[in-house]
């Protein structure tokens, strides 16, 4: 059963490099990024699933915002095909997926999770994860805990980027000034249907980012959620009053109050001095990482969308 | 369980209908049909381990997998006047 | 109980065989999603409530009635927007169309 699941899914990830056009090359990550969860689930990793249904419908969006802005009006019906993917022969295509599986193969094959070697520090960690860091989600308390300096790196990254977005991408004041509309013609039974679906996203976000510790889930998933409730915006309402200028400062700031308190409270062990429960920390770091994710996409997803506007 | 030998053969006959499509819309729907059989799944798998919490996960994956299909036809709809017929 | 429930999962995954015959049989795209949108929401539902009859009252499957109303709510919005898109941006099947009485291809 689990073999038919990676079968696909490498049916899947040869279909995206073997495509030449740009539109199905979209739609085909989306499939792959369906079946990769499903084969995160048998595998029995449901946070890095939630995680990669997130980053599915982000993919999906900021991909096709890109190439729309970038290709004009080619992109869609027409089927666009780059020109340097032409020229290309046939047989060099295969050569880096093929050996890529091979060594995939051998590699599932010598590896052995039972191997003593490879189980110490897991034991270790799951059986003092309790004690050091607190929390019921041994993944949070890891990641949070033991792997702290990870986190800090990945939200480092996740700013570096918007804030190469938000240098390189074309500023057009004017258009957000009168507030320019598209050309979107909305489907007033899918307007509807939005309103309803949205404030469902919006809860299921905090549902998520709350109960990190103690259920799958956690900051950056919840994030992701909550800002789907943004992009669920932009498709009902046209308008671009988002002050993007002040939600930059504001991640700023939330990154230096995430260093701040993975210093204080794990390099020091603040936690030992306070009366505090350890379960505070967690659900505070979860909360500022998922409002500094919020804030990051959702400058992405505004400045692709109303600033890059031809 | 019989479902999750049988989804599989259904997933592997979308995919063959999404790279034989003429269009960009039959694409579409096929990933449509994917999404749906990916719930279905997480379902099956939810109740065969009795873990109630994988089930907020695929209404989650339902409303996101509707996001990105209604995000993607609004797009295309858009490329109305350049495209050809 | 669980007898019931099997019998009414294996209902749904008749129709949504039926669903995969339809994309393969019709050369039509607006046939094709005709067909595969509706049959697979049908099926869809039936497997649901399928597994809710195999789980009997219980909070499973209140859950799982939940997940069903959204799924009826949102898969043929998500086929119409689909059809919707399509229709708007000027495409028309390539193969010509049969005229209604001609063939007799479905209802």
């Amino acid at each position: 059963m689990i073999y038919a699941f990676l079968t696909l899914w490498i049916v899947g990830a040869l279909l995206i490099i073997r495509e030449s056009k740009i539109i199905r090359m979209i739609i085909y990550l989306g499939i792959f990024s369906l079946i990769s969860s499903v084969c995160f689930y048998m595998f029995g990793a449901p946070d890095v699933a939630i995680a990669e249904a997130a980053i599915s419908v982000f993919s999906t969006v900021f991909f096709i915002v890109c190439f729309e802005k970038h290709f004009g009006l080619a992109v869609g019906v027409s089927d666009v095909t780059p020109e340097s993917a032409e020229n290309r022969t046939n047989l060099k295509k295969y050569i880096p997926p093929v050996v890529f599986t091979i060594f995939l193969f051998v590699l599932f094959i010598f590896f052995i999770p039972e191997n003593p070697a490879n189980s110490y520090l897991k034991d270790q960690y799951l059986s003092l994860f309790s004690r050091d860091v607190g929390g019921e989600n041994s993944v949070t308390s890891i990641y949070l805990g033991y792997r702290v300096y990870d986190t800090l790196f990945e939200a480092l990254m996740l700013l570096v980027g918007i804030v190469s977005v938000t240098h390189l991408s074309r500023y057009c004041e004017t258009s957000v000034k009168e507030g320019k509309p598209s050309d979107i013609n909305r489907a007033d039974i899918a307007v509807f249907t939005i309103r309803v679906i949205c404030p469902v996203m919006l809860l299921f976000g905090i549902y998520l980012i709350l109960n990190g510790h103690i259920s799958p889930g956690g900051g950056f998933q919840g994030g992701a959620a909550i800002a789907s409730f943004f992009v669920c915006r932009y498709m009902i309402y046209d308008i671009y009053d988002i002050p993007i200028e002040r939600i930059i400062m504001v991640e700023k700031i939330i990154y230096v109050v995430v260093v701040l308190l993975a210093v204080l409270f794990i390099f020091i062990g603040l936690h030992s001095f306070l009366p505090l429960p350890q379960s505070v920390y967690l659900i505070t770091m979860n909360l500022l990482i998922g409002a500094k994710v919020t804030c990051g996409l959702i400058i992405i997803f505004y400045r692709f969308i109303a600033f890059e506007r031809r | 369980m019989y479902i999750f030998w049988i989804i599989p053969v259904f997933l592997i006959l979308y995919i063959i209908r999404i790279i034989i499509g003429p269009s960009v819309w039959d694409r579409l729907l096929g990933m449509n049909l994917v999404a749906t059989k990916v719930v279905i799944i997480i379902i099956a798998f939810a109740s065969l381990y009795e873990l109630t919490y994988l089930l907020d996960f695929a209404i989650v994956y339902e409303i996101f997998g509707f996001i990105s299909t209604i995000f993607i036809s609004l797009f295309l709809m858009e490329r109305k006047k350049g495209g050809k017929k | 109980m669980q007898i019931a429930g099997n019998i009414i999962i294996i209902i749904g995954i008749i129709f949504m065989f039926f669903g995969v015959i339809g994309i393969y049989k019709f050369k039509n795209f607006y046939s094709r999603i005709l067909i595969s949108g509706q049959i697979d929401t049908v099926g869809a539902l039936t497997v649901i409530i399928g597994i809710a009859v195999k789980h009997g009252i219980s909070f499973f499957s209140l859950k799982l009635l939940l997940l069903a109303g959204i799924i009826l709510l949102l898969n043929p919005l998500a086929t119409h927007i689909t059809a919707r898109s399509a229709r708007l941006s000027g495409y028309l099947a390539q193969e010509q169309e049969p005229p209604p009485h001609d063939k007799k291809d479905g209802v």
